[in-house]
């Protein structure tokens, strides 16, 4: 029924009532007609009138060495700031971050320890497009710029070119990262600020940090790390050459284990199984019984130890050396020891700004030491031990926490955080020692200490076989384990001292860091085998 | 004041006659009496003797008037004393004898046993009231090379005969370079000849950029001492006691005279130390030596902190100060 009707009202003229409202849903339509093709005519003109910057921009194609590029000049990011009001440059950087808003787009472009914004603008030579395409680019992508350097009247606070910002030109995106990245390098980068309760609290656990080294290291912090070990190796090499040293290189698969046999990763020989060096002290001391006179051997240690402690690696690059000497081990001693200070004033002087880097991620205590080095005696440390109140016995070893409270009272007394504690007691040290002629109790041996945690144990060797095989048998050790070891003082050798350090430990130390895997590019610790 | 009248006057005892005599029950009189040596104490021979003194007083009063015959008392105590002279030097024989055995046997136990006679005690005599001397905790001391600390060099050389400063230096790394003046410094204090018969106390002296000249002892009870003068005065206690000062009763004097050091260091203007050492000045007087006619502390003092102050010339010192000067330098030798 109700249909009739409306079919009658829609066949015959409409009303007054329904004809209003079809003029007004026509006009309505009629409307957004008109709005969608200037919209369209809008977007086509952008689209097509824009493109001006269309050869400025994009996804460069895989670099496969087709053009040598080579009038382009690319200038560092920390150069940059000399190059200001010069013309374009070319950089190479990654992004760091990139934010675009509306005609602007502001991209942070990164360089290892250095950053500088960069910014473009809608104009004569950037196109809407070029800006969209800038906010799209993923992080950690790695990109080509060509763009003209201009100082800036405010500083820019978060980036480390403060004067100066980069008014981009052309930009091209040489290889695209992953969108979804599983750590973002700002949380690595973060300082660990306790007092700053309203600050950001998002930190990167050590364990997703190891398990993606490779982003990992790319925080400023990180670099400014690896860049201080390097400088603790090359000081080690150039003060060691300059004194005379040689530098050897110790097999590390060797027939039998050296220092007992609990420590060691055994490996499977061919048809046979062989040792992963623990250190590489029998061959030093076989390279001066060889008139090598000194030598030091920069290597791989491997000490299977089960301790998942801060300090403890079952893989690490030992730094290590021996000298022979004519009458007294202390001509060894205090070449250890002036070698030390000298890597120490090498750091502080040369190495200041990877120091910088590294206190603002991790609070760094400027390192401090005595020059010509401390040297106290083991009986003089116990005493000041026993002074504050502690109770150890003569011959006793230091345990790690005396050994911390020992560094602490050396510290308060001479303000330094490196020192020697020499004549140790011989029943604590390995039978390969030379005891001390005047004093039964005591050896002719000696532990330097960084911030109060041991780094080296070093002492004179004794040269002569018989009396080897008699502080072996002293030992209770099997002298026909060793009888290679033995063999090698048969054919006259000269007396001679020496003593091994871990690098990692070493730079840990210097930087007052908290643990071993921050100095270690790719540590390996029992439970960790990857990357 | 008066004078107090005497209590007890002076009386005789007059023994009643109704009383007899006790005989004497103490075994070492009667010995005594019968004349026979005995191993008796020498203090209960002399109250016997006096017991004896006493009866023959008594028995010889009982015989003489009321007044005490001192002469004859006397007399009597000497024949005494002379009897027993004899006896109480063979008793002193044998107890030194008896002395020497125990030492002999003692000997040869400690031979038996292997022990060193020898005891850490330095052989050397010292005017320390027999005091024990142990090498004393060493020191160590932080100063600019900016300020160097004279007064370490002056009291090496001060006491070369008498006590050793055994100084060993470093440089901290806060410090880049030391300079030639303070190298100069370490070169002069290594020159000093070191007597190993002497007491020492080690110094530890640490080039470090710091504001004041600190000493510190002890790590544990951390009690830094600030200002060379300070650290003076805490050497000279523990060093020779002819430089001990605390004692004596110049003690205000040399102090004052340190004080006065103390405040010439912190004078900035070429005015105020003229005026620091005219206050100098009045205190030498006519001495020979701050504080007498001996070289002492304060001398060290006064000395050390005229050469770290070159503004002060010769023209600026009073006549009795140059003079002064010439003296101390003959025994501090800078």
């Amino acid at each position: 029924m109700v249909e009739e009707k409306e079919n009658v009202a829609n066949g015959e003229q409409v009303s007054k009532k329904g004809a209003k409202k079809l003029a007004k849903a026509a006009k309505k339509a009629e409307q957004k007609a008109e709005n969608a093709s200037a919209a369209a005519a809008n977007n086509a003109g952008g689209d097509s009138a824009e493109d001006h910057a269309a050869g400025r921009y994009g996804l460069s194609e895989m670099i496969q060495s087709k053009d040598k590029r080579s009038e382009r000049n690319f200038v560092p990011v920390s150069e940059l700031s000399g190059q200001v009001g010069k013309g374009l440059v070319w950089v190479r950087g990654r992004v760091h971050t990139s934010r675009a808003k509306g005609k602007q787009c502001f991209l942070i472009l990164r360089q290892q320890s250095s950053t500088v914004q960069c910014i473009l603008a809608v104009g004569d030579v950037i196109s809407k497009q070029m800006v969209k395409f800038a906010g799209n680019i993923p992080k950690e992508s790695i990109i080509d710029i060509q763009a003209k350097p201009v100082a800036v009247s405010s500083k820019i606070e978060s980036c480390t070119e403060q004067s100066l910002e980069l008014s981009v030109e052309q930009i091209f995106v040489i290889s695209q990262a992953k969108a979804q990245l599983p750590l973002q390098i700002e949380d690595a980068s973060r300082p660990e600020n306790a007092e700053d309760a309203e600050g950001l609290n998002i930190r990167v656990n050590q364990d997703t940090r190891l398990d993606n080294r490779v982003l990992d290291l790319r925080t400023p912090a990180n670099q400014a790390i690896f860049r201080l070990e390097a400088g603790v190796c090359r000081l080690f090499r150039d003060i060691l050459t300059e004194q005379g040293f040689t530098e050897i290189h110790t097999p590390k698969i060797i027939s039998a284990a050296s220092e007992g046999g609990a420590n060691v990763f055994t490996v499977s020989y061919f048809k046979d199984s062989a040792y992963l060096a623990q250190s590489p002290q029998l061959y030093k001391q076989m390279a001066i019984a060889a008139d090598f006179d000194k030598v030091y051997t920069v290597g791989a240690v491997f000490r299977a130890e089960d301790s998942n402690t801060h300090r403890h690696l079952t893989e690490f690059v030992g730094l290590d050396l021996e000298m022979a000497f004519k009458y007294h081990y202390h001509e060894v001693l205090h070449t250890i020891g002036n070698t030390f200070t000298s890597i120490f004033k090498g750091l502080r002087d040369n190495y200041a700004k990877e120091i910088e880097s590294v206190s603002q991620q991790y609070k760094v205590d400027a390192f401090k030491f005595l020059e010509p080095p401390l040297i106290l005696q083991f009986a003089d440390g116990v005493a000041m031990l026993r002074e504050a109140g502690v109770e150890t016995g003569d011959e006793e070893d230091l345990s790690t926490p005396n050994e911390k409270l020992l560094g602490r009272l050396v510290k308060a007394k001479y303000d330094t955080d490196f020192y020697i504690l020499d004549k140790f007691p011989l029943a604590i040290r390995p039978f390969y020692t030379m005891p001390d002629p005047n004093n039964p109790v005591y050896s002719n041996s000696y532990d330097m200490f960084m911030r109060g945690e041991e780094i080296m144990s070093g002492a004179q060797r004794i040269h002569d076989p018989e009396y080897l095989i008699e502080r072996a048998k002293h030992h209770g050790i099997d002298t026909s384990k060793i009888a290679a070891y033995i063999e090698s003082f048969r054919y006259g050798c000269p007396p001679h001292a020496g003593g091994g350090i871990g690098m990692e430990r070493v730079v840990m130390l210097y930087l007052g860091l908290d643990n071993i895997r921050k100095t270690s590019m790719f540590p390996r610790d029992p439970k960790r085998l990857t990357p | 004041m008066y004078e107090l009248k005497t209590l007890l006057p002076q009386f005789d005892i007059k023994l009643p006659t109704c009383m007899y005599h006790l005989k004497n029950v103490s075994l070492a009189a009667d010995s005594l009496a019968s004349g026979s040596s005995t191993s008796a104490s020498t203090s209960a021979s002399t109250s016997s003797c006096k017991l004896e003194a006493n009866r023959i007083d008594r028995t010889g009063r009982n015989a003489a008037t009321c007044a005490l015959d001192l002469d004859s008392l006397g007399r009597q105590i000497q024949r005494l004393l002379k009897d027993d002279t004899a006896s109480v030097a063979a008793r002193q024989e044998k107890v030194l004898k008896q002395l020497e055995d125990l030492k002999a046997q003692l000997g040869q136990i400690r031979a038996g046993l292997g022990v060193c006679g020898k005891t850490f005690q330095h052989t050397t005599a010292f005017q320390n009231g027999g005091l024990k001397e142990v090498p004393l905790q060493d020191v160590v001391i932080n100063g600019h090379p900016n300020f160097i600390p004279y007064a370490l060099l002056a009291l090496k050389n001060a006491w070369r005969d008498l006590y050793t400063i055994d100084v060993k230096t470093f440089t901290h790394s806060t410090m880049a370079d030391i300079g030639p003046a303070a190298r100069e410094f370490e070169a002069n204090l290594a020159k000093v000849p070191v007597n190993p018969a002497l007491p020492k106390i080690s110094v530890t002296l640490i080039w470090k950029n710091c504001e004041h000249t600190e000493m510190i002892s002890s790590p544990t009870m951390y009690v830094p001492i600030y200002g060379e003068v300070n650290i003076i005065r805490y050497l000279g206690r523990v060093g020779p006691a002819q430089y001990r000062y605390e004692g004596s009763p110049l003690c205000n004097e040399i102090d004052l005279v340190l004080d006065i050091c103390y405040q010439l260091l912190r004078c900035n203007t070429h005015k105020t130390q003229v005026a620091m050492v005219r206050l100098l000045d009045k205190r030498l007087q006519k001495q020979q030596y701050f504080g007498g006619a001996q070289m002492s502390v304060a001398d060290i003092g006064v000395y050390s902190s005229l050469i770290r102050m070159p503004a002060v010339t010769e023209k600026d010192l009073t006549p009795a100060l140059v003079a002064w000067r010439k003296r101390a330098k003959l025994v501090v030798q800078i």
